[in-house]
């Protein structure tokens, strides 16, 4: 136990006295928009911590940010949510319109660097096993890229704000994809080798699907 | 559009009103003599009575099947089971292959769209018709 501790305090020594150079300590780096060497930006890449985007507008299309290294599908508390922005006017008056179309609405939530459109009910294939859930565990999704009903899409920017709806995933296990064979032939080489793939996917099942009926309840 | 009857069996939706576990039943045979069965002797001592009380909602049945492999079947919600042989396999690697049977949803292994709906589209059906159109 003494060993290893001792060997942990000679690699930190080790470590940090270059990097001090480059680097900001891991605390301020969080809060920071990513750094300009690479070494500082895999570093920035491959933190588990909540990272607060930088504030400068981003062009529409939702380009993959840096926090998509991190599950955004876990529930967040609320201790580590970024500042709040103000709502914009427009929304403020159309809002309510979107939430009073008939027919449901639907969501684009963007899960780990995908966007997937669905609606309540719908079962939603992640193209990944998500560590550390079993089924039934409750998801809170609170990345959307757009938020929409029969007339109205509320697009965001590069996300629509969190507050302004609720939108739940239930997860109901874990599916794995037919046996995958790869045949690899080498010319001139009567020798096959057949590598063999069987992935897992995490299954999830929209539960619930909330439009916020009013901006003032989401501000008070 | 074409004209829809109307839907008289709702569809099942595991997890939209309660969830439910889709595996109902495990069962364990193990065989005490043979060493292929070693492995799952020790994790029926030692490692089943915990994941056994984790799962209240998974009836579990251990019995003995003398002269063959050991082997774990998944029962579930659908009719159709999962068997797995778990010879020469180490305690730890059975509960591994007891967590797949309980994550798995009994149905066939297939390659799915990554999302299936059953809900009419929101935004309707794009027509030509309808709207301003578009001046050429």
């Amino acid at each position: 136990m003494s060993r290893a501790l001792l060997r942990s305090v000679l690699e930190l020594r080790a470590t940090t006295r270059p990097s001090s150079v480059l680097l900001p300590s891991s605390r301020t780096l969080a809060a920071a928009a990513p750094a300009t060497s690479p070494a500082a930006a895999a570093r920035f890449l491959h933190q588990t911590t909540q990272q607060v985007e930088p504030t400068q507008p981003q062009p529409p299309p939702p380009p993959p940010p840096p926090s998509a290294s991190q599950p955004s599908t876990t529930t967040i508390p609320s201790q580590t949510q970024p500042p709040q922005q103000p709502i914009p006017a427009s929304v403020r008056t159309l809002l309510p319109l979107l939430a009073a179309q008939p027919g449901g609405h639907y969501i684009t939530v963007y899960i780990q660097g995908q966007s997937y459109l669905v609606t309540e009910g719908d079962s939603v294939r992640l193209p990944f096993k998500m560590p550390g859930v079993a089924p039934g565990d409750v998801l809170r999704l609170n990345r959307a890229v757009a938020l929409g009903s029969r007339d109205f899409t509320l697009k965001g920017s590069p996300y629509v704000d969190e507050r302004l709806f609720e939108c739940r995933a239930v997860v109901t296990g874990t599916e794995s994809e037919p046996m995958r064979v790869k045949i690899k032939k080498k010319q001139r080489c009567r020798k096959t080798k057949h590598v063999y793939s069987k992935h897992k996917y995490t299954i999830l099942r929209i539960s619930e699907l909330k439009v916020c009926k009013d901006v003032a309840e989401v501000e008070a | 559009m074409a004209i829809k009857a109307l839907q008289t069996i709702s569809t099942g939706r595991n997890g939209v009103g309660a969830f439910i576990l889709q595996c109902k039943r495990i069962d364990i045979h193990f065989c005490d003599w043979a060493g292929s069965s070693k492995g799952m002797n020790g994790f029926i001592k030692s490692l089943l009575p915990k994941f056994a009380a984790a799962h209240p909602q998974i009836e579990f049945v251990v019995s003995p099947r003398p002269s063959k492999h050991p082997v774990a079947i998944g029962h579930y919600i659908n009719g159709r089971e999962k068997a797995i042989c778990v010879r020469n396999m180490e305690p730890y690697q059975i509960l591994k292959k007891l967590e797949l049977l309980r994550d798995a949803s009994g149905e066939k292994l297939k390659v799915t769209k990554p999302v299936q709906s059953i809900n009419e589209s929101v935004r309707g059906i794009w027509s030509p018709y309808h709207g301003n159109g578009m001046k050429v």
